[in-house]
């Protein structure tokens, strides 16, 4: 499996450089207006995205066959690309904590930076964009396994809308059932959103496995 | 090398394999390779070579059949997986690669990896390390495919094609890295390919899939050495007992008829011409001729 991994970091090493760009591009735009906390989730879910790309290279290839001839199961390849994807997450998370740090002092000596610094403190920021991350890029892997990555490149805008509809569906029963959703409420979920990103990832392993299982080379 | 006769001296042995597409079926497929023997299998387009390869392989499910590497199915070990280097047609790796890169991919990937052959097939093949695959031409990507598939010292190789893309003379010296790896008697070799003087070199059996079916999987030598092609009018082609005839096919003047006993035709039918048959023959005859039902 290190192997699988590996490969996906030199594809996608190719396209560093340009996500630098538009990540910096990003730091100038949203670093005003949103503070490091925002820009930090914004930099986690660009650099998540980026797990449609691996299977882009991997069709261009015809990598999957030949990777299913190497001494890896099929559950070992979508195992791959969740360790891919939770790597991806992760240097999102610190590229735009570093950067929006950077940046915030930077920015503060001419304008003045906004953000909700005082409500959310950067380390829960940083857990809770991973997790958001991971549960919307975990649901693009098997759309992505099932329906190839030309239509996933369009279903990953679904595995993010989905999740934010799903979020906004709670909300909206939280509020018929009474409970008012305060600060210390959020916070409390957003502390608890790495176990449910783990659910939610297990359970979307599973069906990529069992999508990939069925799939013929 | 036959086809299925099971014993332990088998590197593979597929037992009725069936695999059924809409329009297509591969049809009770059933094949064996021994220890130390090359293998070509040859047939026309979707004759189902590349299918019967990819069902052993365990990249299609099979409808029904058994497949086993050393008496053992491709998932039930690793092991299995390590001890086979397959080469498809084309390369495998993106192409912003380097050869050293997919070295590094594929050593992390392979228990039995060998830097050290890897980088002495790359020095062989003239393959510089450094250079992204995009730059290779489809010889070059041809060649870092065999080299990757013979540097985690593989004791079957399957090739799908996998000569196609190289000139003569690099042909020709992949042809010997091929019977250099079968000198070791524990080493066999699966190759598909439509070049049929490749197989004519360095094939021990050639086994002929045609529309799905297992048509005969004979030694080289047995097809070299007995059979051939009668060619003859119309009138003697009425004579001729059916039973000698494997395929024939009509040419602008005369019939040429695929026979398995080339001496036994040459003196039963003495005016006739009987030439040697080669594979292309062979092939073409069954495929493009018609058989006696």
């Amino acid at each position: 499996m290190k192997g699988l991994i590996l490969k996906d970091l030199y594809n996608i090493s190719h396209n560093a450089k340009s996500m630098f760009f538009i990540l910096l591009f990003f730091a100038v735009v949203f670093l005003p207006s949103s503070g490091t906390q925002g820009y930090m989730f914004t930099c986690t879910l660009l650099c998540t995205m980026m797990i449609v790309t691996t299977f882009t290279f991997d069709e261009f290839s015809n990598w999957t066959p030949y990777a299913l001839i190497m001494p890896v199961s099929r559950e070992n390849l979508v195992a791959g690309k969740y360790i891919v994807l939770v790597i991806f997450s992760a240097a999102g998370t610190l590229f735009g904590l570093l950067a929006g740090l950077i940046g915030t002092r930077i920015a503060s000596n001419f304008v003045s930076v906004s953000g909700p610094a005082d409500i959310l403190p950067l380390g829960l920021t940083a857990i809770a964009s991973l997790a958001v991350s991971t549960i919307c890029g975990g649901m693009s892997i098997p759309l992505t396994f099932r329906f190839g990555p030309e239509k996933g490149r369009l279903l990953v805008l679904v595995s993010f809308f989905i999740p934010s509809i799903i979020c906004y569906i709670v909300y909206r029963l939280l509020l018929i059932l009474g409970i008012v959703l305060t600060d210390e409420l959020i916070v409390l979920f957003l502390y608890c959103s790495p176990l449910l990103a783990l659910v939610w990832n297990f359970a979307m392993y599973r069906i990529s496995c069992t999508i990939l299982s069925k799939k013929e080379f | 090398m036959t086809t299925s006769t099971s014993t332990s001296n088998n590197i593979l042995e597929i037992k009725n394999l069936t695999k059924q597409y809409p329009g297509f079926l591969l049809d009770s497929i059933s094949l064996s390779i021994p220890k130390g023997s090359i293998i070509g299998l040859i047939g026309e387009n979707g004759a189902g070579k590349s299918t019967t390869i990819k069902t052993a392989l365990d990249l299609v499910h099979k409808d029904s059949g058994t497949i086993t590497f050393w008496g053992q199915e491709i998932s039930s070990s690793k092991q299995i997986k390590e001890d086979i280097g397959v080469v498809f047609d084309g390369i495998n790796f993106y192409e912003t690669l380097t050869p050293a890169k997919t070295g590094k991919v594929l050593a992390a990937s392979y228990s039995q990896w060998d830097s050290r052959q890897y980088s002495d097939y790359l020095q062989r093949f003239q393959l510089p390390a450094d250079k992204e695959i995009k730059t290779f031409s489809k010889g070059m990507k041809t060649k870092l495919c065999i080299a990757a598939a013979l540097s985690h010292a593989p004791k079957l190789l399957i090739l799908d094609e996998a000569t196609s893309g190289l000139d003569p003379v690099m042909r020709d010296d992949i042809l010997d890295v091929f019977l250099d790896f079968v000198q070791d008697e524990e080493h066999s070799i699966l190759m598909s390919s439509h070049i049929s003087t490749d197989l004519e070199k360095i094939a021990d059996y050639i086994a002929f899939i045609h529309k799905g079916k297992l048509l005969f999987c004979k030694t080289k030598d047995e097809l070299r050495y007995c059979y051939g092609i009668l060619r003859c009018r119309t009138d003697v082609f009425q004579r001729i007992d059916k039973s000698d005839i494997l395929a024939y096919r009509k040419e602008d003047y005369q019939w040429d008829i695929l026979v398995a006993d080339k001496e036994k035709a040459k003196r039963k039918y003495k005016p006739c011409v009987v030439d040697d048959a080669t594979i292309d023959d062979i092939l073409l005859l069954y495929v493009k001729g018609e058989q006696i039902k």
